[in-house]
């Protein structure tokens, strides 16, 4: 009997039971997909330094007698495990060629934006994989390029490129597009192309350059290890630990920290529509239960009746929700994760399968403590919908005859959201989760956007930045007389064309120091401005230094030196010492948030030179940025020449294109799920109301006034819900974003919003999208007999 | 003058596949002023003819014209134009929407009638008025479920009138409600129709039959007969009664 009941009931309530059925299905894919995320983000950046067996620390040397010096303390450490020495050639501008690029056909030459090495495919540390994840190998001829090298030069698989050493050249075509994990990240200006050991031993086995030494090492110890190798005050370009590698990972650790955020909101979000449509079916069936209780059937048959019926639902639901999960969580997990190689989403479906029996596990207990309440009701309560018969609340908040000049069908949507907010909570708790999920990444995309963020990267503001190609040839020089002969060469040519200008560049230097601690030796860059007198950076704290003998502190590394205003940081050079007072503390994204910043007039000699910027140009008069661009290119033709958002662009560009996918994505998926949860909301609130429906039909109503109630109630949620999702936007992205600046060596970044993207077009795209699917889908209001004013309770 | 003419009307169910004839080459008018009320057993078809001939339900066949415009021709569009403003309904049930008072329900047709929302004055003046005479003027700002059953009859009767339609449909007004308030309801509908309002009514009760000008008599689908009583008058109930009763039981019922 009980059985026959169930199986009326399924084929007679079949609206419901399918909306039911699809809010399953949503749970479950939510649910199964997001978990799995969350598992795979956790881990991925450091699952990928391990698969690429990053060493605990790296050094970049130059030449080959600094190579015995480092192999010799390396072999006697006590505190090394193990090292490996990769031998490498930097190539000059004009060693490498595009010979054939399919993007772009006209294309010669190739830009290096870094300093770029040529090496054979690791086999032990540091190892590079396709983009899939696999190991690889190269024949002869073919070429190997990482990711932001290919995008630099509009490079895809199949291009040729030419690669010369002395008298010998050799044409390479591009087999792979690479993953390397340790110099793969936009922080990283190293970059490294990979041919096979025949290549590589014809072109420069005999090479008379400079060879470029790669050390990877692992240690026990490492405080021990970095105070005895920063004594030893080698003359390498640049070192960096496992440590520092891992946080150059901070923009895909931004985007999984933002993607973590959204699989947490997808799990609420399957919870929160789960519980509301179990209650609200449930209540809908109470009247029956108040029936089957008045003819004498046990509250456990009746219990049994539902538990069987949800059981049936949520593990059919479930099962089809998990099969969504797969491509669902592929779609996030791999558009967004581009530069990682993560765990293949296959491979944990175990994990997907506990998730789909969650949700039938959830269900059954929902749908439990629900019919949990019959108990307590008399027959004739459930009958009256749980009710008592007795209403105290005021039913109605707004009154029609006082709202002056608003549409009935206006007042209906607005009495109703306002009269049953409880039943609305859940659609503007989702909405306004999704509208978070919008801005708050905007607001991240818009901060890096921005034309000052050029200041958190240790430079000053400038409408021209040129990059001559050949920036290392600076570095050799005994002093700066070159490099200033060259700045003026530039501000001489654009005099002779009438233009004022101020020319400058950044220079920065690697010594070892110390702060409080003698035994704690760092050796971050140091930098120093040359060419203009007036300094303008991200300033914290104090004043900028002045005198030879003053410096100024990030404060990441202010605090790793345990040094601040006041006191003084000691420079270690093999015959002296010297002492600089901090006078300010500043931040900066460049090194990871550390370094340090001297006066113009504190003197370094030229061997501890480690890097210089690009050229600025600043005129001193109004100029259109693009109308000196134009200038510059004219002058100097030779020149890569930048408007101050194409460098900014540059430098972070990559990140920048991926934030926008990820952006992209995520207001897809809003949308969609705004969509979706609209469709459902609808679809069970016009199976709820086809009696009251039918009374405004009785009464004259058109069909489209019906409709325009319905689905302006969607709009005045999804309204309430954007603004207080914008409201909440502000402290949950100093809460979420600061931390990650933070990392990145900004603690203090103000963000930056454009109102008109963030306010207007992102909640009128939203409005739109949601308030069309809410009017197609009143549109089922059609169906709905007049006869059926029957069904008003 | 026929405000409401049927020819021939037929309405066919289809149940489990097989076709119930629920109204059988029904053929009516209805004049102007009249106040006619379809009786029969339960099942024989009286609220689908009225649902039907309302323009509420839709014919398998015949013609239904409604003052000389066939309403089977109409567009959704142009029927809710002429439910809003020709016809007024009242049903068994006070169906009123739960989340309005009862002036807000009463209200609510002839604000969506007033398109450019200029007679809003006029319209409140009108609800009150109605109210008034139906005496829930008191319960103006009440909620639905705050008042009597037979107080929110009366309110579904004036929404039904605050069009000033020229048609109402009623199935079994009093059919919910306790003696005194069917009567005072049926006083109301009486009084409305002397003003000139066209009524056709459903119902099962003889004395509610008595009061109205016309009675057909329908069974299996079928109008098996009518009688005419003439105009309604107080003083004459008794003998209208009696007179129907007889008739009634002529008809089987």
């Amino acid at each position: 009997m009980l059985l026959h009941i169930l199986k009326k009931d399924l084929k007679r309530k079949h609206s419901m039971n399918i909306i039911l059925l699809l809010f399953v299905i949503m749970a479950a894919a939510f649910l199964a997909s997001s978990v799995s995320n969350l598992i795979t983000i956790q881990g991925a950046v450091t699952s990928f330094l391990e698969m690429a067996e990053t060493p605990d620390f790296i050094t970049i040397a130059l030449s080959e007698e600094e190579k015995s010096d480092i192999d010799t303390f390396l072999k006697d450490c006590a505190y090394v495990t193990e090292y490996e020495v990769i031998d490498c050639h930097t190539i000059m501008e004009d060693e490498i060629e595009i010979i054939s690029c399919a993007n772009d056909p006209g294309r010669h030459k190739y830009e290096k934006g870094n300093t770029v090495c040529i090496e054979t495919v690791p086999e032990h540390l540091m190892k590079v994989f396709d983009q899939e994840g696999r190991l690889f190998t190269l024949k002869e001829g073919e070429i190997a390029i990482p990711k932001l090298q290919a995008e630099l030069n509009n490079l895809q698989v199949g291009d040729i490129l030419k690669l010369s050493c002395g008298d010998k050249q050799r044409e390479f075509t591009i087999k792979l597009i690479v993953k390397d994990a340790v110099f793969g990240t936009q922080f990283m200006g190293f970059k490294r192309l990979f041919v096979s050991d025949q290549d590589y031993e014809w072109l420069y086995g005999d090479s008379m350059s400079v060879h470029t030494l790669l050390y990877g090492v692992n240690y026990e110890d490492k405080d021990a290890f970095m105070s005895e190798f920063n004594q030893e005050n080698f003359q390498v370009v640049s070192s960096v630990d496992g440590g520092t590698i891992k946080m150059c990972y901070v923009f895909d650790m931004l985007i999984a920290g933002i993607l973590l955020v959204v699989s947490i909101c997808l799990i609420l979000i399957a919870f929160l529509v789960l519980r509301f449509t179990i209650v609200f079916t449930l209540q809908e069936d109470y009247k029956e239960i108040g029936v089957m209780k008045a003819i004498g059937i046990s509250d456990m048959g009746i219990k049994g009746i539902y538990l069987l019926k949800y059981f049936a639902i949520a593990l059919f639901g479930s099962a089809v929700g998990l099969i969504l999960s797969f491509p669902f969580e592929k779609l996030l997990l791999f558009k967004t994760m581009a530069n990682l190689v993560v765990q293949d989403v296959e491979s944990r479906a175990e994990i997907n399968l506990l998730c789909a029996a969650a949700v039938i596990f959830v269900v059954i207990l929902f749908c439990y403590s629900t019919t949990g309440k019959v108990k307590k009701f008399t027959a004739i309560e459930a009958i009256r919908n749980g009710g008592n018969g007795e209403r105290f609340s005021k039913g109605s908040l707004l009154c029609l005859h006082k709202t002056r000049k608003m549409p009935p069908f206006v007042y209906l949507a607005c009495n109703d959201v306002l009269s049953n907010m409880k039943q609305y909570l859940v659609l503007t708790v989702i909405f306004c989760m999704g509208t978070l999920l919008i801005l708050i990444p905007l607001k991240a995309i818009h901060t890096l956007k921005d034309k000052n963020i050029i200041r958190s990267f240790n430079m000053q503001p400038a409408s021209a930045f040129i990059d001559s190609g050949n920036m290392e040839k600076y570095i050799g020089e005994k002093d700066d007389t070159l490099l200033i002969s060259d700045l003026n060469q530039v501000k001489d040519a654009l005099k002779a064309k009438g233009v004022e200008a101020e020319v400058w560049l950044e220079k920065e230097y690697v010594v070892s120091c110390y702060g409080s601690d003698p035994e704690r030796l760092c050796n971050y860059y140091t930098s120093q401005l040359i060419g203009k007198e007036e300094e303008d950076y991200d300033l914290i704290e104090g004043k900028l230094p002045v005198f030879p003998n003053e410096i100024m502190v990030t404060e990441k590394t202010a605090e790793e030196l345990g040094v601040g205003i006041g006191d003084y940081v000691y420079y270690q050079y093999p015959d002296r010492e010297e002492a600089f007072l901090v006078t300010g503390l500043y931040q900066s994204m460049m090194n990871m948030g550390n370094g340090f910043r001297v006066s113009q007039k504190a003197v370094f000699e030229s061997q501890y030179l480690g890097g210089l910027f690009v050229i600025q140009v600043e005129p001193v008069d109004d100029m259109e940025e693009e109308e000196l661009k134009e200038l510059l290119h004219q002058l100097f033709p030779a020149y890569k020449i930048s408007t101050g958002n194409e460098y900014i662009s540059s430098m972070i560009g990559g990140v920048l294109d991926q934030m926008d996918a990820l952006q992209m994505l995520l207001s897809g998926v809003v949308l969609s799920i705004n969509v979706l949860i609209t469709v459902l909301m609808m679809k069970t609130l016009i199976t709820k109301e086809r009696g009251e429906i039918a009374i405004l039909k009785s009464i004259g109503f058109s069909d489209q006034a019906i409709k325009g109630w319905q689905s302006i109630r969607i709009l005045i949620v999804l309204g309430a819900a954007i603004f207080f999702g914008t409201l909440l936007s502000e402290p949950l992205s100093q809460l979420s974003l600061g931390p990650i600046f933070g990392m990145m060596g900004a603690p203090s970044m103000k963000l930056i919003t454009r109102p008109f993207e963030a306010y207007v077009v992102y909640p009128v795209i939203m409005l739109g999208v949601t308030g069309t699917a809410a009017y197609l889908c009143a549109s089922s209001i059609k169906k709905v007999d007049l006869k059926e004013i029957n069904t008003v309770e | 003058m026929n405000q409401l003419a049927v020819k021939d009307l037929c309405k066919t169910y289809i149940v489990n596949k097989r076709p119930n004839n629920v109204l059988r080459n029904i053929s009516l008018n209805i004049e102007e002023g009249e106040m006619a009320a379809i009786m029969g057993p339960s099942g024989s078809g009286k609220s689908t003819l009225l649902y039907t001939v309302s323009g509420m339900d839709s014919a398998t066949a015949g013609k239904i014209s409604f003052f000389g415009k066939e309403i089977e021709g109409l567009s959704a569009k142009e029927m809710s134009r002429i439910r809003l403003t020709q016809m007024g309904f009242i049903f068994q049930q006070m169906y009123l929407l739960k989340n309005l008072t009862i002036y807000d329900n009463i209200v609510l047709p002839a604000y969506q009638a007033d398109g450019g929302r200029k007679n809003r004055e006029r319209i409140n003046e009108r609800a009150r008025e109605l109210m008034r005479k139906l005496g829930i003027i008191e319960i103006a700002e009440n909620d639905i479920t705050e008042v009597s059953g037979g107080q929110l009859q009366r309110a579904c009767i004036c929404r039904s009138l605050i069009n000033q339609p020229k048609m109402i449909f009623a199935d079994e007004p009093t059919g919910a409600l306790n003696q005194q308030n069917s009567k005072e309801v049926m006083k109301e509908l009486n009084r409305i129709n002397k003003e000139g309002t066209t009524i056709m009514l459903v119902t099962h009760d003889s004395k509610v039959a008595a009061k109205c000008d016309r009675v057909l008599y329908i069974e299996d689908g079928s109008i098996k007969g009518e009688m005419s009583l003439g105009k309604f008058e107080e003083e004459k109930l008794r003998e209208r009664e009696r007179k129907l009763s007889g008739w009634l039981l002529e008809m089987g019922w």
